[in-house]
This record gives structure tokens, sequence and C-alpha cells, in this order.
């Protein structure tokens, strides 16, 4: 029988890890994990839940970061005001994954440490550069999340002696706040077999960050995925976007490039390698085109 | 440090304090320990099904996703407490209404996570309902109605609309008055909105014992040795049984050639997941153990999945006689002469693939010997008498030392024909005298339960100039996969709807069925007519396109008159109404294609839009005897007790029956009780096949029903003396016409019965072998229901993604008997057509449950209108017609055509997966064939 502990806080958490040696494991919304366990994939000891860790289910919106707990569910980050308003990408990131009543439970933080390649969590995060708060025995630290990633389902986290209590991502320049010359917008597009619940055939989600006059790209982030063995950003398709006008045809000449830099596989079940390239481009350029408008929408 | 294994949670408003594995599933420990069995498992606790929703502290989550540590302290919502019988929630009330709740088995999951909804967003959209049921799968309804359900619940919840919260669902429903024609109330609703209704795997049984089947890994491969020794050891193992333990016949019977209950060694195993041993054990987990120690050698064979490779000269033998299975053709007419003659020839070729009937139940069968020792099976099926034989037959007994009863069931679409589960049931508790059960599991549901057989259908048709059809040449290559399965009736059917209800000069058309290693293809709505239909549809529309014809005046210039030769070479024997659906869809079609012209004249490049159209013919009721019997009794205490074998699996018939009797006797449905598919208690009423409920047991209700209200006028006119003519039945009372005052209670009538010792039973039955001679042609009854459907898609061309707007669904299925039926069927049998037209594939050793083969979620549910055409039938009940296939055969073609007029090229091989249409939109050839 497993032992099933709510530790008050990050450092009684830490303990009850420590105490069981690599036998304990982190449990977050558990939809990933119960699966696994049933299988016998992974036997625990102890699972260690940290969802009644005052705090840790918070959002905070500071001068700087928007910081999101390791408690708070995909639900919350779906329904979120703040988030709806200014961070729609990773709303819709929130929304892709499984349904409702697995948004419920499962953690943004619990979708990035699985570390699938097509994790929409994951993809997002790169997309916002987000960082990770990372603790364990020897102290704290941010690690940017796209550091994270070490093969499919296997992250740089370990789940038995390290706890991720948060992430945090810049704060998007407001008209009210931040960047005085910049607007930013973020846009999120998917397609799979379904509509919905069901691992994406591919998935982008881009930030993009514009002078307040609409003129040129000051920098954008592309993140894809499944398009290598990791979640990906897309670093030649950004370099192309800096400083160049936020029009159809940059978009269009950005979705070619984010093509030729991306090796997806193929999946009997989803798709080819060849259909997710040729799709690549005009998923690439509709994200841009819809961050683009979105940034532009502030100004007005 | 916190506590363990000692859990306090309140269930259902009850604090509860338990000791408990905090590891384990919710669901688990819901279902084993606590005995609420509300909560179903749809999926093998995967997530991806949602049946086993409830609400934790008010929001819906899955209960196998969950483990039992997480609720300490918390609020936990199971279906037994959102309303009981007495005390319906508004929801509950809703759903039956709607017509939402048809096999049941997604009801709890999608009511729970309903009141997730409604408790937080007392206002839903539309777009909300969606959302919030979006994890939730059902296989039966197509959704449509229970959007419908939990907007009236919310607004009658808000106060709008009639009765208010937890109102109790009047009973006897309202409408039970009005039999037919109105939307009577499903009779066993409340039992399963309330998660009452208990399934096999729901029953608790002392001493129950658990089965599992050890399977073939290997697509083709000889059976060398079997050794259960090691595995007999294990704890909790109480016998693992091979085909050496089986006393009789170790086959399906008719149902399938040359297929065992368990592989003999030295045998082949010809698919994947061929049963090969039987474990049996205390427990469900060490059954599973136990298949693994099982010492099984195997040679494996060389395999293929393609019928043109079992075909091949060099092919290696499946079978001793060879690949082919049956085959059958058609023909009649001077074929060359009539293509010759046309203006316009097209050939085509279409391809279909492997589906999965995926009833959100998985096979559960439940086994004991009961007190009179006679050997008991509870599992659903669509022929209780059919298995009691083949059970008796297996296990060298008699019929009647069997019993086989139908419990409820989650869903069938022609899944639930497949013996096998109720016979390897049957064999452990014959030879271990224990109560067992056998639950497969959802993989092994996928790998091993019979699916739609694959199709390869070449075309080559011709029409005049002024759009008149000449001929058409048609060849078939059905894949049946490692077994028979009844693929050796499937080229008939295949061959008649190949050729729809139109005139032909002349016809040469032949189906065969192929043995390949593939997995089985067994009965699935429609039986090998859907696969034909599709091809049959999509060529005459590239037909229609080549020649500029419009699709609909096109279709109607050729459709079938009653008195026509119809394609068969001979007129059919029932009413004909496809002239009359395709006038009737004209106006919708119209519209709809304003819309779309109107649409796209305007649109972006990356998007169009698209119309198709699909028509059908099916034949209903083809299967078993010709002659059907019913019994109809007088209880003791007055009200009428009908007994049939019509198997409800989700699909309503009981509703019917009952409905049918009613409307019959001009009593209200209260006063009828049906006693329904259990061999010890319902004469034989041939296999439930083809849609012939309605119709053929449909008949024979009525007519037993009709010889008892004869035998209740000749009691009751000595009694009332009087002319049994003078007398009718009103509210319950024999009375003299126009004499109010002379009258008899049903009850009293009874007792005059018992004193006269007359039988309170009488028969009925529903006979055509007359008119079908056993010995000639047709062997089957050509009795058709025709329909069309219009679908209205929208194609991102840039990445191949397809969503359906509308569907419109005419079908003329004469008399409709319950219209709430009748529209769930169709809505039902829609979205399944869609899913085959768009997402559904079985990929052998890649579809291994609900995440890797797509059926259509809420999301993908087309805006649907359904509009019967009422041509009454000559011979049927009340003049209905069969209903639960036919309309599923218009749906794939309509969605495909629409998806080519789209795109302006033809989609000639489903699914058209966004790959398969990008691929098409860019000239790509499709790519090589997995089926
Ligand atoms: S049983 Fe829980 S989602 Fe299927
Ligand atoms: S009623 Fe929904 S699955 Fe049967």
């Amino acid at each position: 029988m497993t032992e099933y502990l709510y530790p008050a806080s990050v450092d009684e958490a830490l303990r009850c890890l420590e105490a069981y040696q690599g036998n304990a494991r982190l449990i977050a919304g558990g939809t990933d994990l119960m699966p696994d366990l049933r299988k016998a994939r992974i036997s625990p000891r102890c699972l260690v839940d940290i969802t009644r860790i005052p705090a840790l289910d918070q959002i905070a919106v500071t001068q700087d970061f928007v910081e999101v707990g390791a408690a708070v569910t995909l639900a919350t980050i779906r329904d979120s005001a703040f988030l709806n308003q200014h961070v729609p990408a990773l709303v819709d990131a929130a929304r892709s994954v499984g349904a409702t009543a697995i948004q419920s439970v499962a953690t943004w933080v619990g979708n990035i440490v699985q570390a699938m390649p097509a994790a929409d969590g994951a993809i997002v995060a790169l997309a916002l550069n987000a960082e990770a708060r990372i603790v364990d025995g020897h102290g704290e630290r941010w690690r940017p999340v796209e550091s994270l990633f070490v093969e499919p389902g296997v992250s740089a986290v370990d789940p038995c002696r390290q706890i991720v209590t948060r992430l945090r991502f810049p704060r998007p320049p407001s008209p009210s706040n931040g960047g005085p010359c910049l607007v930013v917008g973020t846009a999120w597009r998917r397609i799979g077999r379904r509509p919905s619940l069901v691992l994406p055939i591919l998935a982008c989600a881009v930030k993009m960050c514009l002078r307040r006059d609409g003129g040129r790209i000051e920098r954008a982030a592309v993140a894809l995925g499944p398009v290598a063995p990791v979640p990906y950003r897309a670093r030649e398709t950004e370099a192309l976007l800096q400083g160049r006008p936020p029009t159809g045809e940059v978009f269009a000449q950005a979705g070619r490039v984010a093509q030729g830099e991306c090796h997806p596989r193929s999946n009997v079940l989803r798709a080819s390698r060849e259909y997710r390239l040729a799709i690549i481009p005009a998923l690439v350029s509709d994200a841009l085109s819809t961050a683009a408008e979105r940034a532009l929408s502030l100004v007005q | 440090m916190p506590q363990r294994h000692s859990i306090s949670f309140v269930l259902n408003d009850q604090p509860v304090a338990i000791q408990a594995d905090p590891g384990k599933s919710l669901l688990d420990l819901l279902r084993n320990e606590l005995g609420l069995t509300g909560a179903k498992q749809g999926c093998d606790s995967e997530g991806e099904c949602g049946a086993c929703t409830v609400l934790l502290d008010g929001r819906p989550v899955r209960s196998c996703l969950t483990p039992v540590g997480k609720i300490a302290g918390r609020q936990v919502l199971t279906i037994e407490g959102l309303g009981a019988p007495d005390g319906l929630h508004p929801l509950q009330t809703a759903f039956i209404e709607a017509g939402a709740v048809q096999c049941g088995y997604c009801t709890p999951g999608m009511l729970l996570a309903a009141k997730a909804l409604l408790d937080r967003q007392p206002e839903p959209s539309r777009g909300q309902i969606v959302e919030a049921l979006e994890g939730n799968l059902c296989r039966c309804t197509g959704y449509s109605a229970i959007f419908d359900a939990v907007e009236t619940a919310a607004a009658r919840m808000r106060g709008e609309g009639r009765d208010q919260a937890r109102a109790a669902l009047p009973s006897p429903p309202a409408s039970s008055a009005t039999p037919v024609g109105g939307d009577a109330l499903r009779r066993d609703s409340v039992e399963k909105v309330t998660g009452r209704a208990k399934y096999v795997e729901d029953m608790a049984v002392p001493g129950l014992l658990h089965a599992r089947v050890l399977r073939s890994p290997h697509h083709h491969a000889r059976l060398l040795s079997l050794d259960p020794g090691k595995a007999e050891r294990l704890p909790g193992v109480v016998r693992v049984l091979t085909a050496a333990d089986v006393p009789g016949a170790n086959d399906l019977s008719d149902y399938s050639r040359n297929e065992p209950v368990l592989t003999p060694v030295g045998d082949t195993v010809k698919m994947k997941g061929a049963p090969v041993a039987l474990v049996v054990a205390a427990s469900p987990e060490q059954a599973r153990a136990a298949l693994e120690a099982v010492g099984v050698q195997y040679e494996p064979l060389p395999h293929t999945f393609d019928v043109a490779d079992a075909l091949r000269e060099d092919a290696f033998p499946i079978y001793q006689g060879g690949n082919v299975l049956t085959s059958h053709r058609l023909a009649h007419g001077d074929l060359d002469a009539a293509l010759a003659g046309s203006d316009v020839v097209v050939e085509t070729g279409y391809q279909t693939t492997y589906l999965e009937h995926a009833a959100l139940e998985r096979e559960a069968v439940l086994g004991y010997v009961d007190q009179e020792g006679r050997l008991t099976i509870v599992g659903g099926t669509h022929e209780p008498h059919w298995q009691q034989a083949y059970i008796a037959r297996l296990l060298a007994l008699e019929p009647r030392e069997v019993r086989v009863i139908m419990p409820p069931t989650g869903g069938s679409f022609g899944g639930r024909q497949d013996p096998s589960p109720l016979l390897a049931t049957a064999l452990a508790v014959h030879l271990l005298r224990r109560p067992v059960r056998l639950v497969y599991s959802r993989l092994e549901s996928f790998t091993a339960s019979p699916k739609r057989h694959p199709y390869r259908v070449g075309y080559r048709i011709g029409a005049t100039q002024d759009g008149r059809l000449t001929g058409v040449r048609v060849r078939i290559a059905a894949n049946t996969g490692g077994y028979d399965a009844h693929g050796q009736y499937l080229p008939d059917f295949a061959v008649v709807a190949s050729g729809g209800a139109y005139r032909w000069q002349a016809v040469d058309a032949q189906a065969q069925s192929i043995y390949t290693n593939g997995p089985k293809g067994g009965q699935f709505r429609g039986f090998g007519t859907p696969q034909s239909n599709h091809a049959l549809e999509c060529t005459l529309d590239e037909l229609a396109q080549q020649l500029g014809e419009d699709p609909l005046e096109f279709r109607l210039r050729n459709a079938l008159e009653q008195a026509d030769v119809s394609f068969l070479g001979y007129p059919i024997a029932e009413s004909l109404g496809y002239g009359a659906v395709l006038k009737a869809i004209r106006p919708r079609y119209l519209e709809s294609r304003r819309r779309v012209e109107a649409f796209n004249a305007t649109a972006d490049e990356a998007v169009r839009k698209g119309l198709g159209l699909a028509g059908m013919w099916y034949r209903f009721g083809k299967s078993g005897s010709l002659r059907v019997e019913a019994h109809a009794e007088l209880a003791r205490d007055g009200h009428i007790v009908v007994y049939c074998s019509a198997p409800d699996y989700g699909q309503g018939i009981a509703t019917v029956m009952s409905q049918l009797a009613a409307e019959q006797l001009g009593l209200s449905r209260d006063l009828i009780e049906l006693v329904n598919a259990d061999t010890a208690l319902t004469p034989d009423s041939g296999i439930q096949g083809a849609s012939r409920a309605t119709y053929w047991v449909g008949n024979a209700v009525c007519r037993a029903v009709h010889n008892l209200e004869l035998a209740i006028r000749g009691t009751a006119a000595e009694l009332l003396d009087c002319p049994p003519s003078d007398l009718e039945l009103v509210d319950g009372r024999v009375v003299v016409q126009d004499h109010p005052d002379r009258s008899l209670s049903l009850e009293s009538v009874a007792e005059a019965f018992d004193s006269l010792g007359k039988s309170r039973r009488v028969p009925g039955f529903f006979d055509l072998s007359s008119q079908f001679p056993e010995e000639t042609r047709p062997k089957y009854t050509p009795h058709f229901v025709t329909g069309a459907q219009t679908a209205e898609v929208t194609v991102d061309l840039h990445t191949g993604q397809v969503k359906v707007d509308r569907v419109v669904a005419v079908h003329d299925v004469g008399r409709v008997i319950n219209p709430l039926d009748a529209r769930g069927q169709i809505e039902g049998a829609i979205m399944m057509g869609l899913g085959a037209a768009l997402m559904e594939e079985h990929v052998p050793d890649h579809s291994t449950g609900f995440g890797s083969y797509y059926v259509p979620t809420a999301k993908s549910t087309p805006e649907i209108e359904v509009i019967p055409v009422e041509v009454p039938s000559y011979q049927g009940p009340l003049g209905a017609k069969g209903l639960g296939e036919a309309a599923i055969l218009p749906s794939t073609p309509a969605i495909i055509n629409a998806v080519s007029r789209a795109i302006g090229a033809r989609m000639r091989q489903l699914p058209a997966t966004p790959e398969r249409v990008l691929g098409t939109i860019q000239g790509r050839p499709p790519e090589g064939s997995r089926s």
C-alpha cells in the first residue's frame, strides 16, 4: 500500500521526498501519474501531494512577471480573466489539454514535467519564455523551462527529489504597464485528428512584441511540437522575424523558414512527417498574424 | 506527518470514513468497495472516455484518474447522490424527456459534468455546454439530444419553463396516454439517470470468479504447445481452460465457420487476439497475472492484412480451402450494350476501413448455475435463443439446460452479436460450477472483437447525356479478417446495397468475402451495406458532376418507383418512398446550396464550404426466420404482460414493443408490462438484426395482443351476455358499447379465465413464409427503407481540416412509432457516419483504445435536422418499417461528397483525415492502404 502525504509547506514536502530516498514521488493533478501507477510502470512507496500547500494554487501578477503556482490547475488558467485578456495563447493551450474534467485537476507544471514533445503546456511555456522555480536539497533557482526537456518523457526535474514550485514568464507589456513603446500579442494554433481529447498532430504557440506604431517586430518567440524529440523553439524563424514589418508576406516567409528548421516524425495514427511539414507554414503564419492582430488591437 | 490509510470525506452529503489504499483510483473505491456502481468504466481507466466522471468539490473529475488520497476532507458527488427516482434532479428529468438517454452508459458521467456546469453557469451558451461535455464520449445519441436536455434543465432551474428544481418526474409519464406517435418516454430511463441500472459489471455476486482470455500476440501462427501448469499454481488461480476442456463442439456454430472458442494445440491462430486459453481466478488482477504465466509456444506464419495479397495465386493459405470465404453475383440485362449506349461512363475505386463499434460498455458477461442447476448466462446479445443453442452445442447440453438473459446493455451497434464472450463464460461456469464474470479490457475489445469489414469497391457506371442511368458493373472485395464471424453472409448484402433505389438497364454486381489476418469483420450497424452505399453514392456524384447535372435532380430522375424492376431484377415487396424522400429534402438542399455559394463567393482563399448529398436504400429485417412468435398474457390483477425477445441494448426497442401493445389495446402504457429477451421466460422472436425488431417482432406482439383481446372479449361476452363485437376496452375495463353501466374490470375477466380453465397467455405469430417459400429466391425479404441526407462542410484548404456544419436527414421509416427514439437513432447514426467519414479508422496493432481510435466528441457535432417521411408500410405494425441501422448509410457519402466538392477533387479513401484531404488537394497520390 502506498502512503499518501499532504505536506503543509514546500520544506515539508522536500523532507518527505528525502525521507523516502527516491521512493517517494510528487503528485499534483495526478492525471498522467495514475495510469502509470496502475500499470506499475512506477511504484513509489509514497505519494507527496503538493496541492494543499498554501500559496501554490495562486496566479500572481507582479510588476515584471506572471507567476503560476505548481498547484494551479489548467481550469484556473483557462478561466483567469487576466490571462484571457493578456495571454490568450496560454488560455487556449490550457483548454487543449484533455477536456474539462482533466483540466479541473491537471496542472501546468505537471504538463511540463511530463516532458512530452507534444505537451500543449510545454509548447506554450517555451513561447512565453517561461522559467521554473526548482527547489531541492541544494537550494532554489530559476531555470528556463526550455532547459528542462531531456528526451521524450524525461525531464531534468526529478520528481522523486525536486519540486517545481512555480512557473513565471515576463508580464506582457500593456498600455498601462511596462514597455512604453511595445505591445505584445500571443496566439495558439493546434491541429488534431478530432477537435479535442487527442494529442496534437501539430501545435504552435507564438508571442510577438511589436513596436507600438505597428511598424516592426521587436522580437517574436515561436514554439512548436511535436517536431523534435522535445518541445521546440524555432529560432531561425524568430531571427527572420526580428526587425521585420508584421505583414502577411513576412509571416508567410516565416512559415517557410519554420518548415525548414523543424524535423517532425511520422506517426501511424496521427500524421506522417510529410503532412506535418506541409502544414507548418500555414500554422505558423496563422498564429503570427493572430498574435500581431492582438498586439495591435491594444494600441487602439 | 499527516495521517495515512484512514480517509474521511463526504460522499453524497454523508460523512464517510474508510480504510483504503490512497494510491488506488476513486473509481475502484466507489465501485468495488462502496458498492456505488453508477460511475462506469468505459476505457481501461486511461481517462479517455469520461464515463467515470464524478464531482470533487463541485468540479468534474475522472474518478479513474483520481487517487483515493485526493478525496480526503473533500466532497464527492456521484450519480447516486444527484437525485433518486422519487426526487429527480431537473437535469435527470430533462435527459429523459429529451431522449438523451439511450444505452445509458455515458449518462451518469454526462449528468454530473452538466451539473458542474450549471452550478457555475446557470445560463450557459450552447458553446459552453459543448465545452463542458467535450470529455464525455457518447456513442449512441449523437450528443444533440444531450445538449438540448442541458438547455432545458438550465431554463427550468432558472425558473423558466414549467417545473422547478428537484421536481419529480410525473409517473406514469404524462404522454403514456398516447402510445404511438407521441413522445413516449423510455421505460428504463429512470434507472439509468439515477445510476441504479445494473449492467453486468455492476452486479454483485457472492463467490464470483473472474475470467480472462489468453490471446494470440501473432497475426498468424501455429499454436505449438500450451502449458498451464505454472499459471495454475499462482495464488488465486482456479483453473486454466484450454480447447481440450471443451465437452462439445469447440466452435461458434453457424455464426462463424471454422472459428473456435479456444484454439486447439496444433491448429493455427488466424489473427492477433485469437483466443487460446481461458484463465479463471479469484480476482481480476490474479487472472491478469496468470495470463502471463501460461506457457505457450507459437510458430509464426506469414501474414497479410491486404485482400489483394490474400487473393494472389501464391498467397499463403489462411484456410485449407483458400482465402475466399464466399462470393455472390447478381447480373441481369446486357451490360456491354448498356455501357456502349452511354454518353458518359465513369470508373471509380473507393476504399473503406476497419471500424470499431466502440460501445461505451466493454464486452461483459456473467454466468452462474441457478437454484435449479441450470447454467445461466447474463450478457448483451441480439438473440438470446441462438446463444442458448450455441452454448448447449459447446457444452453438449440440451438447450433447456441453458438459460440466457439479456441485462441492461451499454450499446451494441452489432458488436454484441459475437457469441465468443458468452461461450467462454459458459464454458468456465459449466466446468467449475461457480459464478464467473468475463470482462474484456478495452484493449482486448479493440484487438479481438469484430470490426466493420473494410471494402475495396470498383465501379463502372454509365449514363446518357439526358441524365439517365444505363448500366452498372461493380466489384467488391470485402476483408473479413482472420475469421468468418458472419462474413460468409456478407457478399449478398454488399451486392444488394451497391445498386441503390435506382432504375438500371443492366446490372453486373459481384462481391467476395476474403480472409486475411486482419481483425475479424462482423456485424456492424448496416452489416455490409454502408461501405457499398458509400462507394455507390460517391460514384453517382462523380457521374452527375461529369454530366453537369445537379446531384439531386439526377438522383430524382433515376429514382426507383414502386412498380419498377429494381436493381435486384424484380420489384420490391414493401412500400417505397425514395422519390418522396428526395422531394422532401429538396428545399433544404437548395437553401444549403445558396448558403454555400454565398460563402464561397467572398471567402478567404484558405477556406471553402461544400455541399454534399447522398441517398440510400436499405433492406431491413432480412435475417432469421420468416415466422416470429410473441406472447401476450392477461395477468391476474388485470394488467397485460407481453413476452418477446427483442433485446434492447440502448436503442429503445422495449419501449416500442409496449407502445405497440398499448395502442393495439387502447390501453395506457403503464398497464403493459414487458418481459423481454430471457430464454426461460420469452418465446424465440428470432435474431434482432437488420433493424427487424419493430417490423417483425412488433408485428408478432401486435398479433399476440390481438389474439388476447379476442379471448378477453370472448370471455367477457359470456359474462356480460352480449356478442363479443359489442364490447370495447376502455380505461382497463371491458364495456358494452353504449351501455357504460355494463362493464367488467380486466381483473374480473382474468378471474373468469381461471375459473373457466382458459389460458391467460396466448401466442401471436407474424409469418411471411408462405410469401417467401424457403427454397426459392429471393432468399431475403425484399423490404427496403430509403433516405437521403445533405451535409454542409467547411474545409481548411491549407491544413485539410474538415468541419461538418450541418446535416439534414430525410428518412422514410414508415409510420413513426416513437418520434423521440426515431430522432435519437438517426442522430446517433449520423454521428457514427461522420466518424467514419472523417476520423475513425482501426489500424491493426496501433488502435488500442479511445486514445488511438477517434470517435466523434461533442465538439464535432453538427447542427442536425431530422425530417421523417412517413410512407406507411404494407405489412409493418401500424405501418412501421425498420429504422435503426439505415440512417448511417447516407451520412458518410454525403459528407465525403461535400468535402470533394469543396476541394474540387475526389476523396476516395476513408476516413478523410486532414492529411488525406490535404494530399488530395495537392494532387498527391493516396498512400498505401492499411487494410
Ligand atoms: S473510465 Fe475514466 S475516463 Fe474512461
Ligand atoms: S447513451 Fe451515451 S453511450 Fe449510450
